[in-house]
């Protein structure tokens, strides 16, 4: 018969038990709102840290789909030339080291100069004849480029005066800084989680010392451990809870100017497809995380309190 | 009905708490504990609520052993039982009804049941009229008084008492006994570890006394003894 205790808590209990960890917040002004503003800064660097993360990497994800080799020939190529060249880059084709490439004649070539210059006394006494053809290649692979640039410079038609045209370097500055910014979001991560987790544990330390007498007299009636616990579970994870929904408002916000402020510098530093992203489609998932981080700090918190000073 | 058998209690620092106490105590009496401090009274009233276990022998409170008690039982074991303490502990922020309510709550009565138990227990205590006082707002016999009524609410079959007056005048302590004796006729067993001669002696109950540990006396209608 008295197994039947065991079962779970009513309804009812977890009502007022609820309702106690809320007023716990109240009772305990200082140390919860010094909690609640770690955790809000917590998520807040966390946050930045992890949007301007995935920014990067849509970003290089973007470079490496636009990345191609370019490859001018000798303004004085023959036909002969440009053929070999166009073998060696169909056989890599077969290989599957290309995925494809577009070939620019001279007279394409003289449009398109023509087309950005826009000025009469420049383009005098220019000719198609004076255009250099070129291939733009794209690879299935930015790591291969090595081998296929070191093949291509071997060919008599190929002009290496000006260099062969690859952006490689751009692309593994920006997965370097991408490796930098995880090492500092797992860095974040564990600092200022560990941070956090001590605050709101001390908070909860405070409330229990606090509510010592109730505790106690709880416990000579004969409270079950959950029914002593769940007030302060509750505590920690309201404290986490609130903090992570002001970092996001803070987040959203910073996030949105920095956007800006990151598109006109890029945009003026001539850069047309690298761009910050908009909030908007991410938003939803930056909330469940921030959601999930507030409540799970909040929990560990309270439960390390909970095991260490409640005693039951 | 509890039960000691050869039960012996010795804390971490190797103070001797109980030594080899065997006693059984039957349902419905009313026995006095006495010993001076360090006798291993409160050793002996820690392990019927299962504060203290034994670390040899056993102890069985209302069916359970106190022995290797899963967690998990404390509860259930601590609602057989009613216990008062020489300071009362009360909650200062409740009031007499209240503090009474807040032991129905914790053992999830419900409200109706809350409703119906907490008046009768006041009742029961003679503080019917001062149910909606704070605890700072009533003498020390009625803060004891409050305390009962908490501790029998949920209608335990053992009542334990802890110097129950020890911080209470003569006059008011022999109201609370008289009380608590009223509370034993009702059907209720009663332990009370106490240091006051003339009730013990004017009550003619069964005297526990015990001494460094050792239960040295046992009497039906007993005397308290001095030990010069």
């Amino acid at each position: 018969m008295r197994r039947k205790v065991y079962i779970s808590m009513k309804i009812r209990t977890i009502k007022l038990l609820v309702k106690e960890g809320t007023s716990n917040i109240y009772k305990n002004k200082l140390m919860t709102t010094a909690s609640i503003i770690t955790v809000a800064i917590t998520l807040f660097f966390l946050g930045i840290v992890l949007l301007l993360a995935i920014n990067l990497t849509s970003n290089i994800e973007v470079m490496k789909r636009d990345l191609d080799i370019t490859v001018f020939l000798n303004v004085s190529a023959t036909d002969f030339e440009r053929e070999e060249v166009a073998t060696y880059i169909d056989s890599k084709i077969e290989e599957g080291v290309v995925s494809q490439y577009r070939f620019e004649s001279r007279e394409v070539a003289f449009e398109n100069i023509k087309n950005e210059l826009k000025n009469e006394a420049l383009l005098k006494g220019l000719t198609p004849a004076h255009m250099p053809e070129s291939f733009y290649i794209k690879l299935t692979d930015p790591e291969l480029s090595d081998q296929v640039i070191s093949d291509l410079t071997k060919f008599s038609g190929v002009n290496t005066e000006y260099g062969i045209g690859y952006n490689k370097d751009r692309l593994e500055r920006l997965e370097g800084i991408l490796k930098a910014f995880n090492y500092v979001l797992i860095f974040l991560l564990v600092v200022l989680s560990i941070i956090a987790i001590f605050l709101i544990s001390n908070t909860i330390r405070l409330t229990v010392y606090a509510r010592r007498r109730e505790i106690e007299i709880m416990k000579y009636v004969g409270a079950l451990d959950g029914f002593i616990r769940l007030p302060f579970i509750v505590e920690g994870l309201l404290i986490g809870f609130i903090g992570a929904l002001i970092s996001y408002f803070l987040t959203h916000h910073a996030y949105e100017w920095l956007q800006h402020m990151l598109n006109s510098i890029l945009l003026n530093l001539g850069y047309t497809t690298l761009r910050m992203m908009e909030f908007a489609p991410v938003a939803f998932r930056i909330f469940v995380i921030y959601a999930i981080f507030g409540v799970v700090i909040g929990g560990i918190g309270s439960m390390m309190s909970v095991r260490k000073h409640l005693n039951v | 009905m509890i039960r000691f058998v050869d039960a012996t209690k010795v804390y971490s620092n190797g103070v001797v708490g109980l030594k080899n106490v065997t006693v059984r105590v039957e349902k419905g009496e009313f026995v006095f504990v006495i010993g001076a401090s360090g006798s291993g009274k409160s050793t002996f009233l820690k392990m019927i609520m299962h504060e203290e276990a034994p670390t040899s022998g056993e102890v069985y409170v209302n069916g359970y052993s106190i022995h290797n008690m899963p967690r998990s039982e404390i509860p259930h074991l601590r609602r057989s039982l009613g216990i008062v303490f020489q300071d009362f502990r009360l909650l200062p922020n409740k009031t007499a009804y209240e503090n009474v309510a807040f032991a129905m709550q914790i053992v999830e009565a419900s409200p109706r049941e809350i409703r119906r138990q907490v008046p009768l227990a006041l009742g029961l205590v003679g503080l019917s009229k001062k149910a909606k006082a704070y605890p700072n707002q009533l003498s020390g016999g009625e803060q004891q008084r409050v305390a009962l009524a908490r501790a029998l609410v949920n209608n335990p079959s053992v009542l334990i008492a802890d110097e129950p007056t020890g911080n209470l005048d003569p006059k008011t302590s022999w109201e609370i006994m008289d009380l608590l004796e009223e509370i034993n006729q009702r059907g209720t067993t009663v332990i009370v570890a106490t240091h006051e001669k003339d009730i013990v002696d004017t009550m003619k109950k069964r005297v526990l006394i015990l001494e460094r540990g050792e239960l040295r006396s046992d009497e039906k209608k007993g005397l308290y003894i001095n030990e010069n």
